[in-house]
């Protein structure tokens, strides 16, 4: 029987991989996949929880919510990782170099 | 329907910003010749009209939930709508295309829409009561802010900013909500007066481990807001490459946004009201975490801007160093402690704008945001270089300017607090600070070099703004039993149950 507890392994499994993926991917578009698997972790954890320990559809509705605003922050950065690459030829994030110290 | 229309009724400044957000878009796709000046008045009059609708709800000192609790009207909330519409309205009229290089010839309507939407995210940021809410505010905050840093289209400076803006801020927002789903799951709800009451009806002690891990999880969203350490590395980057009016616009919004939100969270959900203090609830104690932050965040942003030579990034870990003094307000869990918190915020926002117009202005004549390049101003430009002088002694904090005032009152509400050594950290970190504060104004005045460069014609407005900006960090003082009054009349935290 899959109860709550299986559904926090995945989502905490999900999360550490997008972490991960974070930390260790040079390319950008990469990164920000990562990060995609860190918000669908969070709306695992939420929609488990709205079924099996709150009793109540809080946690679905902001699972929707998450994923508009998920959608639209990934249209920015898409957009902005577009203009730089036209700039630089490259998605790579090691050679945006030009602002540091 | 009736808690609708009465919601709507107190919900004025954010409905001013809405429909200004409007009429600024379809200005700009429709309007003729006199575009220019008809984006400027719509964003500054819709900005006004907000600033009196927030003065009419602190006069009348409602206190009441909005939306069936999502959003809560208190004088608490109230202030920080008055700081924050307040910033926005000095960045759109002291900041412009004209007196920006970097902005010059490019469209107007985009960035004021822009401007606007950050302004109303902020608002709503500052009035959140329900994570959901919470988190939606916050990452409009961000979604805004990003485009504005990646304005300059063709320039790579720019869009490198935006991308690590962008980069930083998904993965600390993606970290904070994965805290915040799980702290829907331990106490089954979204609302923060409900988490309240969860925490305070104490909690088993293998709960209270998955609080601590929630509440470092939120502090990565908040901190990654105000620039607190270590969720600081995007802001010195972000705020070189951004446009200056962009990058003034960011150092005091989010951050006034992120402090208020933070200030609501910790002292509305995870403690607990008590007659004029504040109980830890639950007993999570974030006091010790927040101050670790608070003293990293200062220390690691003074000592980072010792050694800077561009003006932005100075400027930028200098705001970082200020989010550390900030963060004080909030750790000392007291009513003297959010008051410090109001007026200290009041004052950055002075300090902080003027530096940020300074830098603007020596940018428009010289081109230039190298510190290198400020030797001799201070006899081309005398009243830009008076004007500078007044802004960095009150970001140092000597008195009489503002910025004493709100150190004062921040290390006070610690001291009182019995956190004597966390004063003294404090005060160490500002005597680090005016090291390259005062640096700044050496090498405007004394240092040798630009003798042959002509004086600098500076424009009527942009002179009438410094010498504003200059007074605002000194005559507050005059009147100071107002400010306070207003403050402590601030002081009203209202769960909105």
């Amino acid at each position: 029987m899959i109860g709550l507890s299986h559904y926090l392994v995945l989502s905490a499994a999900l999360f550490a991989l997008g972490v991960l993926g974070l930390l260790t991917r040079k390319n950008a578009v990469q990164v920000l996949m990562s990060i995609e698997l860190m918000l669908n972790a969070a709306n695992v954890n939420l929609v488990a929880f709205s079924r099996y320990a709150a009793g109540n559809l809080g946690g679905q509705v902001f699972a929707v919510f998450v994923i508009v605003v998920a959608a639209s922050e990934v249209a920015v950065a898409l957009a902005i990782v577009l203009t730089l690459y036209r700039l630089r030829r490259t998605p790579n994030l090691d050679d945006a170099d030009i602002l540091k110290g | 329907m009736d808690e609708l229309s009465r919601s709507l009724a107190w919900f004025r400044p954010e409905l001013a910003l809405v429909i200004g957000l409007l009429l600024v878009v379809i200005a700009e796709a429709f309007g003729g010749a006199s575009r220019r000046l008809a984006l400027r008045l719509l964003t500054a009059g819709s900005l006004a009209a907000a600033l009196t609708f927030a003065l009419e709800l602190q006069a009348g000192g409602i206190k009441a939930a909005l939306f069936s609790g999502m959003l809560v009207i208190d004088p608490l909330s109230v202030a920080f709508k008055l700081i924050l519409i307040a910033a926005g309205l000095v960045t759109v009229l002291a900041f412009s295309f004209r007196n920006s290089r970097e902005l010059h010839g490019l469209g107007q309507g985009e960035l004021f829409a822009l401007v606007l939407a950050l302004t109303l995210s902020c608002l709503l940021l500052a009035a959140a009561n329900d994570i959901l809410m919470l988190y939606l505010a916050l990452e409009m905050v961000s979604i805004t802010s990003y485009v504005m840093v990646a304005y300059l289209k063709g320039d790579r400076m720019s869009n490198e900013a935006s991308l690590k803006y962008v980069l930083f801020g998904a993965a600390s927002t993606g970290s904070m909500l994965y805290g915040f789903s799980l702290l829907y799951g331990l106490a089954g709800t979204t609302s923060l007066p409900a988490i309240q009451d969860y925490l305070a009806g104490g909690i088993p002690d293998a709960n209270r481990f998955a609080v601590y891990a929630v509440t470092i999880l939120v502090l990565a969203g908040f901190g990654f807001k105000i620039a607190a350490v270590p969720f600081h590395f995007w802001c010195p980057d972000v705020y070189q490459g951004a446009p200056t009016p962009v990058t003034a616009l960011l150092s005091v919004l989010p951050k006034a946004a992120g402090l208020a939100i933070a200030l609501r969270f910790f002292y509305g959900a995870l403690s607990a009201p008590e007659a004029g203090t504040w109980d830890l609830a639950g007993s999570i104690n974030w006091k010790a975490l927040l101050m670790l932050v608070s003293v990293m965040t200062m220390t690691l942003g003074n000592v980072a801007a010792l050694t800077q030579t561009n003006m932005k990034r100075l400027l930028a870990y200098s705001s970082i160093a200020h989010a550390g003094y900030l963060l004080m307000g909030i750790v000392a869990l007291s009513e003297n402690g959010a008051r410090a918190l109001l007026v200290y915020l009041a004052g950055y926002l002075v300090m902080n704008l003027g530096a940020f117009l300074v830098v603007t202005l020596v940018h428009l004549h010289d081109g230039s945001f190298d510190l290198r390049d400020y030797p001799g101003l201070y006899r081309r430009a005398p009243l830009l270089t008076l004007a500078m002088a007044f802004f960095l002694l009150s970001l140092v904090g000597i008195p009489p300017f503002v910025g004493f005032l709100a150190k004062l009152y921040v290390f006070a509400a610690v001291i009182e607090q019995g956190m004597g050594i966390y004063a003294t950290i404090g005060a160490l970190n500002a005597a680090v600070a005016a090291y390259y504060y005062f640096k700044i104004l050496k090498v405007m005045t004394i240092d040798p070099g630009n003798e042959d460069k002509p004086a600098l014609q500076l424009a009527f407005p942009d002179r009438a703004w410094l010498a504003a900006l200059a007074l605002a960090n000194l005559v507050p003082l005059l009147f100071w039993e107002r400010i306070e009054a207003w403050a402590r009349g601030a002081l009203v935290l209202y769960a909105g149950r």
